[in-house]
């Protein structure tokens, strides 16, 4: 295994010590000399035609600059794909949600917007609404997209193989169907943008967002304005977590609000308007018919998931995608059959998160549970024995070039001593596993691939450019070790120009798991570009070949002999004598199938890499409470190798907390009808420090071919993973399966009396 | 968000302040500790047109020990309350309460005053404006009908303090006043029941004190909080029970209060009842605590469900009695 | 409608006498960022649920969104910006950069300050304690565990 300097090693983060010390700037933290504040009109009704929007009253009071409604924008819509846009910003027709944006001010201060907001007249024509999927699908529904017959949004089937000649011979075969309402992101930091247009109609913008490039081309679409005038800035962000992907509304509203002002306007959300008017996750209902063989191997899997989308299609094909698709990568199936649907309904708009489908997720272990108990079989066992390996294809043809789940699998049952207590627990004391696979990038067309630049300066430094954005991971930081490990140089002598779309080159940002696996290789590619052409002038003056060329602690060397050296900085130095400034350029784009579409085609190389993440968890359950203490947890991940083993430990914890904690004791949202009752941090319980339990992080390490140092992705496998290891856990503790998430107390305490209240745990060790 | 626009009143003196609230009676809103009032004045739940700080009028901190009670100023800390060691000694139960209350940052500031007078709750009510308008105003807001229970034409919203079941197991009084006047009540007597008007309190008057005597003899007490995570909560459901024991060895005072079942804390005199007499050895916790169970009628108005949270009321009342004669003549480790 | 005025708030913040005009219904919070562009206090949840708002007031931690910039009046502020002294940082803020307790950071300057504040009263705090004083600080991004971790760590360091 080769040594390395800067790699591998938990080394501090860059970024952390602007955080530590409040001078990192988030989007809210902007002032701009004569900035406005905006603010938006949102809608009260869930489903209306927009009959009139009356400004005058607001335009006449003193202090307003600018007011736009519909008849400002383009009427441009949005979709992530050609086939599914259907949001206009400022909507002319409808509104399809309570909280859809109407109209917007800015003004002098936050008092006189508010002021103009109320003066702003909205006439409606109230529509009847939907605010489920059931009552969506209801023949004669009111339809929310005339586009859309029976509200529905998007339709994947996907078929490999025969499923009924499948479960025709299994030997045992199960159906349940598992359902769980809608989450939220709660990123720390509340969505807000910055805009300002300068007199050549440049547009300069921030906003926390999960890939500038992303956002960039959307914006000139909708302002249509060529992409070379649309700069998104760089910005510490306050988190993403599979959301701030996508163009929002209020990048918009707050341009055009700076373009007609002629100033800069910033535009803060309030938390409330964070949770309702950017994106949630999906509700959803999975219904899973499997059918295995004697020894629990599944055979056959026939899936039918409804997703409420909410008013707009979003990511539409994805999200109703993937759910599905981490189960095939995570275990093998012969035959499998998948109906997923998403459904319009007169809520917020709901995206991709980083644990969306926990009902669907945590249904098929659940399932693998109930099963191996049906066939004897323990649930580490049913795991093992489905579990996916390097060298196979998924059923939609993936080939899986590196995988350790079974690794994963292993030295998490391992280390929490799962044989001395799975089946031997008391009462009410339990034990769960949980496993998961997420993709490495998503097939995203010409935006899939990440460039980068590297210069240098005459004293030894460089500066790295690339589109890679950081939303808090740790991805810059992956940048610097990345580049000072392959030029040889210290982390303090790298700068990072990220995540500026005036600056860097295109990338796919961090949404879908790509920075480290393409953006970490295009810089590495930039850094052994730049290597190779300081390496051309070395060897001269070290009179040896380049290919016997080392570059560390900033010199250049011999192999083997490292008296023969010369310092980076010199031969940059020579090499300008010369005439010739070294930089470095490289690019990389992942081999992905590009036929590959989510609707149409859903076949083919879906990303190039995937990582494999299990979750472990020990739980107690308070049989008069239903209340859950999770006792300790283990969380590991094939990452293929950890670049920081401190940031992905991070991950990981992070991730356990979200999926697991969050996502399977506390998070779910409230509503009335069409109205959100907690959209904010007293009523959606966030998991607090003093409820955690104890988190083992196990790195795993498959060493990927294709990947940085062979590293893919860290994190999203553990926060799936956690969220189904609470659900097995629990299960085991009461003796009695759940199938509606979260475990809040109440459902915990009806399926133990459901049950009888014998305490019995779900552990009948037959083998 | 910004706060709804005001005038900020700033007394020097308890007179002053009492002349403001009569000036401005119906108009102004004291703000204390401000934990709870911020959020309603956000929320534009509240918008009066003054906000009076009760930062410069001295003597309204602090906890005096009296003969045979405790003076608590309104405007202590729940933070002094919890930690002060005459209080955790004599009235285990009541600093217990404060140290259940939100997280400690919220503590530092809150006052047991701006806890005890908080208005009742809902998951319906406590929403923005643009949740508000997206619907009927319901009654708590001025309207026809309650929108937790639809249609219904009773108001259940929630009271959620912490500090009250336990000042009331206590036997504690609330000492008000107003310009030229004041009257002492037990805390219970503050409580209307009606979740549109929760409080029994006039518009120009003030809390000033709380006195909570300090029991005689042997005694234990205890105040279990159902809550779904170990902080930043608001109680679900929650049970306060004093216990004492005669010479003999009976018990022979019992309060049982159950808090967070409705508009206001319920008395359980039954519950109670059934302890006297008794001794503790003989005790049934889980007899004693039917009857909880059974007056507890909470609704589909918070985070849980009234079914669930009614169930927790003869829980958690069971292990509150339990912890109670558990701290039998343990000063200051009812918990 | 109120037509409120704007007044003279004298506030002390990191050591520092500070003279605002601002109206009376602004928060401590608000005048912290806009009058005297100290952004480090953040909002979060504008509830007063998150501590992303925490500043020291008279060396306790408080939401500086719940308390009118008039409260704070003749008390002492501290925010982040005042913790690191002569260009050097706090021990509490080494400790979060070397132990990885900063992943978005936005939770970051609540967090630390929250954690010197347990420092300066319990020099000596067990993992329990530490906790149960964090219970008001909500972090998205790490878990707690190294922040946790760093919190310790500093606490040690001190010793």
């Amino acid at each position: 295994m080769k040594e390395f300097s800067i790699i591998g090693k938990g080394s501090k983060r860059v970024d952390a010590s602007a955080k530590a010390t409040g001078e990192a700037l988030f989007t809210a933290d902007l002032s701009l000399p004569r900035m406005l504040v905006g603010k938006v009109l949102r809608s009260s009704l869930a489903h209306a035609r927009i009959l009139n929007v009356d400004t005058s009253a607001a335009e006449r009071l003193p202090g307003v600059r600018a007011i736009v409604t519909s008849a400002d924008s383009t009427g441009e819509k949005w979709g992530v794909f050609r086939y599914t846009q259907d949001q206009a910003f400022l909507p002319a027709d409808k509104v399809r949600f309570i909280g859809e944006e109407v109209a917007a001010v800015a003004a002098v201060d936050e008092e006189t917007a508010l002021e103009a907001l109320d003066l702003i007249k909205v006439e409606y024509e109230e529509l009847p609404a939907v605010f489920t999927v059931a009552d969506a699908l209801k023949p004669g529904a009111v339809l929310i997209h005339e586009s859309n017959p029976g509200n529905i949004n998007v339709h994947v089937h996907i078929e490999v193989g025969d499923v009924e000649k499948g479960f025709a011979r299994s030997y045992h075969v199960r159906e349940d169907t598992f359902a769980a309402p809608e989450e939220s992101y709660f990123q720390a930091e509340p969505y807000a943008v910055v805009a300002r247009f300068d007199n050549a109609g440049n547009l300069e913008i921030w906003m926390p967002n999960a890939g500038p490039h992303l956002k960039a081309k959307p914006l000139s679409n909708c302002l249509r304005m060529p992409l070379n005038k649309v700069r998104v800035r760089k910005i510490t962000i306050g988190g993403a977590f599979g959301g701030r992907s996508e163009i929002s509304p209020a990048d918009v509203i707050c341009s055009l609000l700076a373009r007609k002002s002629g100033l800069p306007v910033k535009v803060a959300y309030t938390r409330e308007e964070n949770t309702i008017a950017t994106r949630q996750a999906h509700s959803m209902t999975a219904s899973i018919r499997t059918g295995v063989d004697r020894e629990g191997r599944v055979l056959s899997r026939d899936i039918t998931c409804y997703m409420d989308g909410g008013a707009y299609s979003s990511t539409g094909p994805i999200a109703t995608s993937v759910p599905f698709l981490c189960m095939e990568q995570a275990y093998r199936m012969e035959n499998v059959r998948y109906n997923g649907f998403r459904v319009f309904t007169n809520k917020p708009i709901r995206g991709m998160f980083r644990t969306h489908g926990r009902a669907f997720a945590c249904g098929v272990d659940l399932q693998l549970d109930m099963i191996g108990e049906e066939l004897g079989i323990d649930p580490v066992s049913m795991r093992l024995r489905n579990a996916r390996r390097a060298g196979d294809h998924t059923p939609t043809r993936s080939f899986v070039p590196s995988c350790a789940m079974t690794e994963t699998i292993e030295r998490t049952a391992e280390q929490s001593r799962w044989s001395q207590k799975w089946g031997k627990l008391p009462p009410y004391h339990g034990i769960g596993i949980g496993c998961n696979s997420v993709q490495t990038g998503f097939p995203m067309g010409i935006r899939g691939g990440s460039s980068a630049f590297i210069k240098f300066n005459e004293d030894g430094g460089a500066t790295v450019i690339s589109g890679v954005v950081d939303n808090g991971q740790g991805n810059e930081n992956m940048l610097v070790q990345i580049a000072s490990e392959e030029l040889g140089l210290l982390p303090e002598d790298i700068q990072l120009i990220t995540a500026d779309t005036e600056v860097t080159p295109s990338d796919p940002g961090s949404y879908s798991m790509c920075e480290t696996f393409v953006g970490g290789n295009a810089v590495r590619l930039a850094a052994k570009d730049a290597k190779r052409k300081l390496f051309e002038v070395a060897a001269r003056v070290l009179e040896a070949k380049p290919e016997t060329l080392i570059a560390a602690d900033r010199k250049i060397f011999v192999r083997g002999e490292p008296d023969r050296s010369i310092a980076t900085a010199r031969v940059i130095r020579m090499a300008l004598g010369k005439g010739q400034s070294i930089a470095g350029e490289g690019s990389f784009w992942p081999k992905v199938d590009p036929r590959r579409e989510w609707v149409d085609n859903p076949y083919g190389q879906l990303s190039e890499t995937f990582s494999f993440g299990t979750v472990i968890a020990e739980v107690k359950v308070d049989p008069e409470t239903g209340l859950v203490e999770v006792l300790e947890t283990w969380a590991s991940q094939d990452v293929g190798f950890a670049l920081n083993p401190k940031v992905i430990e991070g991950q990981f914890e992070g991730g356990l907390t979200m999926g697991g904690q969050g996502g399977m004791l506390t998070e779910y949202h409230l509503w009335d009808g069409g109205r959100l009752l907690n959209p904010g941090q007293l009523e959606y319980r966030l998991p607090l420090a003093p409820d955690m339990p104890r988190i083992n992080p196990i790195i795993v390490e498959s060493d990927d071919p294709a990947g940085p140092y062979g590293a893919k992705e860290a994190g999203m496998s553990v926060a799936m993973s956690a969220a189904q290891a609470y659900v097995s856990a629990i299960c085991n503790a009461i003796g009695a399966p759940i199938k509606e998430y979260p475990l809040t107390p109440d459902k915990i305490l009806e399926a133990i009396e459901k049950k009888g209240g014998t305490g019995e745990s779900l552990s009948k060790k037959k083998v | 968000m910004r706060l709804p626009p005001f005038h900020y009143l700033a007394p020097r003196t308890h007179a002053e302040a009492l002349e403001m609230m009569r000036r401005y009676r119906g108009k102004v809103r004291i703000c204390a500790g401000g934990t709870d009032v911020m959020n309603l004045l956000r929320l534009r739940l509240l918008t009066p047109s003054y906000v009076m700080s009760l930062k410069g009028v001295a003597g309204l901190t602090g906890i005096k020990r009296r003969r045979g009670d405790f003076a608590i100023a309104a405007g202590t800390t729940l933070r002094d309350v919890e930690e002060a060691p005459e209080i955790r000694l004599s009235l285990p139960g009541v600093a217990q309460s404060a140290g259940l209350v939100a997280a400690p940052p919220i503590r530092n500031v809150a006052t047991i005053g701006g806890n005890l007078l908080q208005d009742t709750r809902c998951l319906f009510y406590n929403q923005s404006e643009l949740v508000r308008e997206a619907a009927a105003p319901c009654l708590k807001q001025g309207g026809r009908v309650c929108a937790a229970v639809k249609g219904s034409k009773r108001c259940f919203s929630v009271y959620q303090g912490d500090m009250a079941p336990s000042l009331i197991a206590f036997g504690a009084r609330a000492v008000l006043k107003r310009k030229g006047g004041g009257r002492t009540v037990p805390v219970e007597a503050l409580f209307s029941g009606r979740g549109t008007r929760p409080l029994f309190l006039g518009d120009d008057e003030m809390l000033t004190h709380i006195i909570i005597p300090i029991p005689k003899g042997v005694y234990g007490s205890s105040y279990q909080k159902l809550r779904l995570r170990t902080g930043l909560e608001y109680p679900l459901i929650s049970s306060a029970v004093f216990i004492g024991v005669s010479k003999k060895g009976e018990i022979d005072r019992a309060r049982v209060v159950i808090g967070a079942a409705g508009p206001a804390p319920i008395v359980d005199g039954e519950a109670a009842a059934s302890l006297i007499g008794r001794r503790p050895e003989e005790v049934n916790p889980e007899e004693a605590a039917d009857h909880a169970g059974s007056i507890a009628r909470p609704v589909d108005n918070l985070a849980m469900a009234g079914q669930y949270r009614k169930k927790m009321a003869k829980v958690f009342t069971k292990r509150a009695i339990e912890a109670a004669l558990a701290a039998l003549g343990k000063a200051g480790a009812s918990w | 409608m109120v037509k409120m005025e704007k007044q003279r708030i004298t506030l002390q913040v990191n050591g520092e006498v500070h003279e605002v005009y601002a109206f009376p219904n602004m928060t401590l919070l608000e005048v912290l960022r806009e009058e005297l562009h100290l952004t480090g206090a953040k909002e979060s949840c504008g509830q007063g649920a998150c501590g992303a708002c925490t500043v020291l007031l008279d060396g306790l931690p408080v939401r500086s969104c719940l308390l009118l910039a008039r409260e704070a009046e003749g008390r002492q502020v501290v925010t982040i910006e005042g913790l690191a002294s002569g260009g050097k940082l706090h021990p509490i803020q080494e400790a979060f950069i070397e132990h990885h307790a900063i992943q978005c950071g936005f939770c970051a300057p609540g967090m630390i300050l929250t954690a010197k504040a347990l420092l300066d009263r319990t020099p000596d705090p067990t993992e329990g304690e530490i906790r149960r004083a964090l219970a008001g600080n909500i972090c998205r991004c790490t878990g707690y565990v190294k922040i946790v971790e760093a919190i310790k760590a500093a606490a040690a360091k001190e010793k």
